[in-house]
């Protein structure tokens, strides 16, 4: 993706400190430099804590910036207060004003902005129908379930055309069947209307969901920045293939050979087909079955050459194995990746 | 947002104007009469420090008496009124049944009673001859403890129960699941829970006790007194600053150390407040198990024998004329001066002063105390900001405790030359307000406060983020989630200036007297004719502040609620 001469956002080497409680500080964002270019979804994913959460309200203005630079289009965002920075936010838990019905909440940018009245409903209307909420406006905010709350946060942050929208954890609160249908959604909307924006997430899922690029980030820092399959085939390091849920690690060459969430299948006696590794069969123990979404699942105890392990093997196409079963093990080199040391 | 000149300059200004009407209209009038006691003339024209008043007033047997009758007078009140006060907690906000919004109100209305009007309805009540006359209760220890249980049994009940309300249930769920029996699971999971609230509440009614003026002026007669009402006397009867300013700074050791920790549970109160549920958790009353019963009975015995009886004695005692027949003669003598011209100004006239008044102190104990709340609602950065919130928000809770006859009495000798300037605020009509809103803007800080805390950071992030200028984010924010505890707000101030006596009693001139000062005049003397008049007026006084603080209740309407 373009660089920020294009337009867009740049982020370079921006640390971003808390002061400690007593004296002192911790640092959340150590030195992070990103581009994002107009239209695109990048997500930030990582665990809890490592810091993605900081960025973006660093990003927003919301936390002052200790050191580097945040550009937008090429200037400088260091001395434009939040409120003049044009960019849109949308927090895990909506943040609706209670005060206000929905029509309200997501006039409540373009008030701020001077718009119209008749230009402020026709948007209002216009945003709801967009987030599936068409004939929502005098209901109070506080009869919505979570899922259309949600919504109505999305509309608010759009309506006034945000620069950039930001997302902080905007699923995470949502049940799960919910989550996996809402982020496809909010996909749709963003790439419709054409917004540039920054997806903050733990979840991986969702980040691939949702974002065109994604950023993974550990301790403050960005560890590899690439398009899902990018990110998926080669992790750039073993510590962003675990987060990911690659499972095991078995040392190759230079680097390690990653075992993904999928790359380890039970097979029959005779089996040898297209796809399994050759030279690697191995023999475990079944602790446990599970079927999901449809597809057999066996938890294995298996030495890969590391030492015994808890794995996860994929168990389709053969018997369904009992508890303490021994079966046979092969890996499938399409859900491995080499990992550099 | 942090870098702008502007946003510096207007929070300085907001903690700034308070500071300094804090500091003009109480810590220097407070500080000139302690120091008032401590200097003496050196014979040759010039003043030097004397701390002899010390050594004098604290050998002297009687001062420690009054300080024992002090502290027992409050403690025994703190715990009567915590004993009796978490039950009721409990029924009136963990229970639902028919009628629970108008006992809440009833609960309330004493809290805001003028204390001249409790001490004249408890009269009533122990008088011989009157209801309770055979118990022996008058001008006893027992009949004070009483009344101030009387006065701040709500105190207990609404802290307690605005946190019992949204506790989250679950917890105490768990520990019968784990076997134990409801009043295991009440010690050992609920009651921890509720210990700051419990511990806030007891602090601020022991501050409460151990300054309580009227009460004790109208019901210990000359038999009873303590440290407030002894600095009262040795002011106004003995012009003896010397000893007052000793018992002012006693006072104020005891203040401080309940102050201290009051403060400290308040800011475990409201961490513990974020593991508490936004819902409420009431049920409805089961009176089959003893669970509710018991408290229930013990709610009700409260309020009937405790709130209503009073009460009911004052109204019905005021209708009896002071020949002994049943009538409206009291009412209609309340357009009059009282007999023998005891008065300045009609009983009515009084009542025109107090609203009056009222207003004035309402007005500013709101802008005041509104601009303390919306400082120390704020979390800055930086950890020395954060302290210095801290020391705000305890700095304004001292009036609460500090002697309001050492305030009005300090403002009579600070105040003819206010700052060196040469206005003569005594005679303005400014004085008494501006003492009243003294008084009254702590309760303003505390109902304003908790409403302001509750508001998640990120609502206001979210508003700036869609473009709201600081200025529109206060405005749409916080201004309109905190109207409502605003209105509120008012009314506590309201009703409190309405009944104010003890600055009041100093500082009000005879033609501008207010309702309780007129009060505490028809008391004071003789005949039975006063007396009718004195009952009447307290019942006037009774009806004007709870029907202030009823239409603010309303107001309030959510459930988002202040601390009393």
């Amino acid at each position: 993706m373009g660089p920020a001469s294009h337009g867009g956002l740049a982020v370079r080497d921006v640390v971003v400190r808390y002061p400690a409680a007593r004296g002192g500080s911790t640092t959340a964002v150590d030195g992070v430099s990103l581009d994002v270019a107009q239209g695109e979804i990048l997500a930030l994913l990582g665990p809890s804590g490592c810091g993605k959460s900081s960025l973006l309200r660093a990003v927003a203005g919301l936390e002052p910036v200790a050191a580097g630079r945040v550009l937008f289009d090429g200037a400088d965002l260091a001395r434009v207060p939040v409120h003049r920075r044009g960019f849109g936010l949308l927090f895990q838990d909506g943040q609706l004003f209670p005060h206000r019905d929905v029509a309200r909440n997501v006039a409540y940018g373009l008030e701020t902005a001077g718009a119209s009245r008749a230009q402020r409903e026709a948007r209002v209307r216009e945003l709801l129908d967009v987030v599936g909420l068409a004939g929502y406006e005098r209901r109070a905010v506080v009869t919505l379930s979570g899922g259309e709350q949600q919504r109505v946060a999305l509309a608010r942050a759009l309506a006034p055309r945000p620069r950039l929208l930001l997302l902080d954890e905007p699923l995470s609160a949502l049940d799960r069947g919910l989550r996996e249908r809402l982020a496809v959604d909010v996909r749709t909307v963003l790439r419709e209307t054409g917004t540039t924006a920054v997806f903050v997430t733990h979840d991986h899922d969702e980040a691939f969901t949702v974002a065109d690029r994604v950023a993974v980030m550990a301790a403050g820092r960005v560890l590899q920045v690439a398009r899902p399959a990018e990110l998926w085939r080669a992790p750039a390091c073993r510590q962003v293939a675990e987060f990911l849920g690659y499972q095991a690690f078995l040392p190759d060459g230079d680097g390690w050979l990653a075992v993904g969430p999928t790359g380890l299948r039970v097979v029959q006696s005779e089996e040898s087909g297209p796809g399994v590794v050759a030279s690697g069969e191995w023999h475990g123990v079944v602790a446990g079955t599970v079927l999901r979404r449809g597809r057999a699942e066996a938890t294995v105890d298996v030495d890969l050459g590391a030492g015994e392990q808890r794995l996860v093997a994929i168990a389709d196409g053969v018997e369904l194995p009992e508890d303490g079963d021994k079966v046979r093990l092969v890996l499938d080199a399409r859900r491995c990746a080499h990992v550099p040391a | 947002m942090r870098r702008i000149r502007w946003g510096w300059l207007g929070w300085t200004l907001a903690a700034g104007l308070p500071l300094a009407f804090l500091g003009v209209f109480f810590a220097w009038p407070v500080v000139a009469l302690v120091v008032q006691g401590f200097v003496a003339e050196d014979g040759a024209g010039g003043r030097v420090l004397d701390l002899s008043g010390f050594a004098e007033v604290l050998s002297r047997p009687r001062t420690w008496r009054l300080v024992g009758q002090t502290l027992g007078q409050a403690t025994a009140g703190t715990a009567l009124a915590v004993l009796l006060g978490v039950p009721g907690a409990y029924v009136l906000y963990r229970c639902r049944f028919p009628g629970r919004t108008l006992v809440r109100g009833l609960v309330t209305v004493p809290f805001v009673l003028p204390t001249v009007v409790v001490g004249v309805a408890f009269r009533a009540l122990f008088a011989p001859g009157g209801p309770l006359g055979a118990l022996g209760l008058e001008e006893s220890f027992a009949g004070i403890v009483v009344a101030l249980v009387f006065f701040n049994y709500a105190v207990v009940v609404r802290t307690v129960g605005g946190l019992w309300e949204r506790l989250d249930p679950r917890a105490e769920q768990a520990a019968r699941a784990l076997g134990a029996t409801p009043w295991r699971a009440f010690r050992t999971v609920t009651l921890p829970a509720l210990g700051p609230a419990v511990a806030s509440a007891a602090s601020v009614v022991f501050l409460f006790c151990a300054t309580a003026f009227g009460v004790v002026l109208v019901l210990g007669g000359l038999r009873y007194g303590t440290i407030e009402t002894e600095i009262w006397v040795r002011t106004t009867q003995f012009l003896d600053l010397r000893s007052a300013a000793v018992l002012s700074v006693l006072q104020l050791v005891v203040v401080v150390g309940a102050l201290l920790v009051g403060a400290r549970a308040r800011t475990r109160r409201e961490r513990a407040l974020h593991l508490s549920s936004d819902r409420s958790a009431a049920h409805p009353l089961r009176l089959r198990s003893a669970v509710d019963a018991v408290p229930a009975a013990v709610t009700a015995a409260v309020v009937v024998g405790l709130l209503v009886l009073p009460l009911a004695g004052l109204v019905a005692r005021s209708f009896r004329g002071p020949d002994g027949t049943w009538g409206l003669d009291n009412y209609v003598a309340l357009s009059t001066t009282g007999g023998r011209n005891t008065l300045a100004v009609t009983v009515w006239e009084a009542l025109g002063n107090s609203l009056r008044t009222a207003f004035l102190a309402a007005a500013i104990a709101v802008v005041v105390g509104g601009l303390v709340a919306l400082v120390v609602s704020r979390r800055p950065r930086a950890a020395g900001a954060r302290r210095a919130v801290g020391a705000l928000d305890a700095l304004f809770m001292l009036p609460l405790g500090v002697s309001a006859v050492t305030v009005g009495f300090g403002f009579l000798i600070t105040l003819d030359r206010p700052l060196g300037l040469d206005v003569d605020l005594r005679t303005s009509g400014l004085l008494v307000p501006v003492a009243q809103a003294v008084v009254a803007i702590p309760l303003v800080v505390r109902t304003v406060l908790p409403v302001l805390r509750a508001i998640d950071p990120r609502l206001r992030d979210a508003a700036a983020v869609l473009g709201a200028t600081p200025g529109r984010v206060l405005r749409d924010v916080d201004a309109s989630l905190a109207l409502r505890s605003l209105g509120l707000a008012v009314g506590f101030a309201f009703a409190v200036s309405l009944g104010e006596f003890g600055a009041t009693s100093f500082l009000a001139r005879p033609d501008s007297a207010t309702l309780p000062v007129v009060i505490y005049r028809l008391i004071g003397r003789p005949g039975a004719e006063n007396y009718g008049m004195a009952l009447a007026a307290s019942v006037v006084l009774a009806v004007l502040t709870a029907t202030v603080m009823m239409l603010a209740e309303r107001l309030r309407g959510d459930r988002l609620g202040g601390e009393f």
